[in-house]
């Protein structure tokens, strides 16, 4: 109870609650740019929260992250451009209504199920991340190397690219984990004599690459001539959200559920989870002829879907350290720079900091609400922001933030390899998610394997002798095997005759 | 801008025996079996066998060698695509001598001005989020960004 009071005044310091309040806007305008993703907004986030201690810090990513999956739905309806990906399952389905005149109504609909999806999955990290806790502080280090191996593999399972990509994906990031000083035996590896390369590839600098440059170095080629987009304004956006919510709150319940669960399955995040939803929405529809005429009930799945999937997402970043999504990769990142090593102790020995990042989530839900509106209504002159002033401001933030993390060029020059990297991985259908979670897993899956292999002395069936680490082996084989039948064509045969 | 499957296969091999004869100069150490080297031996041997794969599939699918998009073709969209990683090295390469402002400036305002912004937008725009940064990260943050030819000033 100490715990929850000291929370308290953790989260409702001026200080922190204004950090919460221009995060908010940020998230915002960052979530409805087209283009800047919310995995983007937390990569340039993380440099300026560097500098601050962890609530705050980690109040400005919960908040950020969360206004920019709602807001990505903004330009998803008026101009049929998603804001983020997680906006882009339902994109067509948003634009439609529009074009049917049920702009105001789809609005509605997306913010009021933003925020209610936003709490379930909240609600649910709050129950779950707990109890989990108290399994997990039994784990040994054959435990946390199946865990592991389950989150990188369901990273590669669970993106839409084809698998062989998505596994080469993995093993480039978990390689690039290697380098520096190796945690068994300390030797310098792929240092090449660089004393930079010692303290191993920085994360920070990684992910603004990826993430952030990668997708400036898409959008130059059409900077010179985009054009002025013209946008309707929005009038009343909760007439008809009560019928709405008699007539489908199933669908709401389901799509937050589904949000949450993949949210927590290591490596897949909101934009999986709102794809998911919508097609099981479709499924189970009893008119799914109406979808992609503009119907809304899709949309309420999948808008409560990828927000709720956020929330999720937290469980195993904060129970294991195992990341849910790509968000949660730069959290883990943010807590192992801040001495707050996510695992099981911290429920422990700081209960303190997890109350406080409950409170935030539940605080910028709430915040959403007014705040969207007020973003919905200034739609029209946030979406007019030029991108020709908007794109080398972001190259200049990246190049700064970078610096920031190493005090020197070496980070801006990570940055600028990692970005034209994963620019080149992606045009050739290489998903980078997997290579992301693979730098942050790196080290851990590398230690564990290490010990366990001592440990076990070349007795292999050491890995899986303990009851959990046998049940998260069998877990992992099957994904493996899973994955194999459906690149030889197994499976692929048996769903075409399904359809 | 993309290369064939097989050409990317080929490469990877490359890349992952490059991985290997790398690791083969990890020091070993006596009575001790898992050394430094077996992690990313087997991470190279996964690469090798995901470019295997790709190459495999790529010689069946006989895709052009080469598939260039739209914008390479496009001499100003090329541009505008390489002013992006130009403007990151033109940094990395005269910021020390020139400090963070000039240099920050001078790259806003070539972007801006390429990218068709008004000099009367760009010029007041590329100043203030020069000034801006440069109070919030040297100022705010305690960032050492180089201070250049303004050393005497700041």
């Amino acid at each position: 109870m100490d715990a929850l009071i000291q929370a308290f005044g953790l989260v409702f310091d001026p200080f922190v609650l204004g950090v919460i309040a221009v995060s908010a806007v940020f998230g915002m305008f960052v979530g409805a740019m087209p283009g800047l993703t919310a995995t983007m907004a937390t990569a340039l986030l993380v440099p300026v929260t560097f500098f601050m201690p962890p609530v705050p810090a980690l109040g400005a990513i919960v908040t950020a992250t969360a206004m920019a999956i709602f807001a990505g739905d903004i330009p998803a309806a008026m101009l049929r451009m998603p804001g983020t990906p997680a906006s882009a399952a339902y994109a067509d389905e948003s634009y439609a209504m529009t074009k049917k005149g049920q702009l105001n109504l789809n609005m509605g609909v997306n913010l009021v199920f933003s925020v209610a999806g936003g709490l379930v999955g909240v609600a649910v990290l709050i129950a779950a991340a707990p109890l989990l806790a108290e399994v997990a502080i039994n784990f040994s280090s054959f435990e946390y190397f199946w865990l592991a191996c389950l989150g990188l593999t369901c990273a590669v399972f669970l993106t839409n690219a084809d698998a062989v990509k998505g596994f080469l994906s993995l093993f480039i990031g978990l390689l690039l984990a290697t380098v520096g000083i190796d945690p068994s035996a300390g030797a310098p590896r792929f240092t090449f004599g660089e004393v930079e390369l010692m303290q191993g590839v920085n994360f920070v600098a990684t992910m603004i690459g990826v993430f952030a440059v990668s997708e400036l170095l898409r959008g130059a080629s059409t900077v010179r001539d985009a054009g002025h987009v013209v946008v309707q304004q929005v009038g009343d956006m909760f007439r008809g959200l009560g019928a709405v919510f008699r007539r489908y709150w199933f669908n709401f319940l389901r799509g937050s559920a589904i949000g949450t669960v993949i949210g927590a399955l290591p490596g897949a995040g909101a934009d999986i989870a709102a794809w998911i939803s919508y097609a099981v929405s479709k499924r189970f529809s009893k008119e799914p002829e109406k979808f992609g005429t503009g119907h809304v009930e899709g949309i309420v799945d999948s808008t409560s879907a990828n927000n709720s999937a956020l929330g999720g997402a937290w469980i195993p970043a904060l129970v294991f350290g195992i990341p849910g999504d790509s968000i949660t990769a730069i959290v883990i990142g943010v807590l192992y720079m801040k001495g707050m090593n996510p695992g099981p102790t911290v429920f422990t020995e700081n209960p303190q900091l997890i109350y406080a990042v409950f409170l935030i989530f539940i605080l910028a839900n709430l915040i959403m609400l007014p705040l969207g509106w007020a973003a919905i209504k200034s739609a029209r002159q946030m979406l007019r922001t030029p991108r020709n002033i908007l794109l080398p401001m972001i190259l200049m933030f990246c190049i700064v933030g970078s610096f920031a993390m190493t005090n020197s060029l070496y980070g801006v020059a990570i940055m600028l390899a990692m970005g034209i990297f994963g620019w080149f991985l992606e045009e050739h259908g290489v998903p980078v998610a997997p290579l992301i979670l693979g730098l942050v897993l790196g080290e851990m899956l590398e230690q564990t394997f290490v010990q366990n292999m001592i440990k076990a002395d070349g007795n292999w069936l050491a890995f899986v002798d303990r009851p959990i680490a046998g049940a998260l082996g069998v877990a992992t084989l099957l994904i493996w095997a899973v994955m194999i039948a459906r690149g030889t064509g197994l499976l692929g045969a048996r769903r075409a005759a399904a359809a | 801008m993309r290369v064939n499957d097989a050409v990317l296969g080929v490469l990877l091999l490359g890349f992952a025996g490059w991985v290997w004869w790398l690791t083969s100069f990890f020091p070993a150490f006596p009575g001790q079996d898992y050394g430094p080297s077996l992690f990313p031996r087997i991470l190279a041997a996964g690469i090798a066998g995901c470019g295997l794969l790709l190459a495999l599939r790529g010689l069946r699918a006989r895709q052009r060698l080469l598939t260039l998009d739209e914008w390479v073709r496009d001499p100003a969209r090329l541009v505008s695509v390489l002013l992006m990683p130009g403007a990151v090295l033109a940094y990395i390469f005269v910021v020390d001598t020139l400090g963070f402002i000039p240099t920050a400036f001078a790259i806003l305002l070539v972007l801006f001005l390429w990218f068709r912004a008004r000099p009367v937008v760009a010029l007041p725009v590329a100043a203030g989020v020069t000034l801006t940064i440069h109070w919030f990260f040297a100022g705010m943050m305690r960032v050492p960004l180089p201070r250049g030819l303004l050393d005497s000033v700041l």
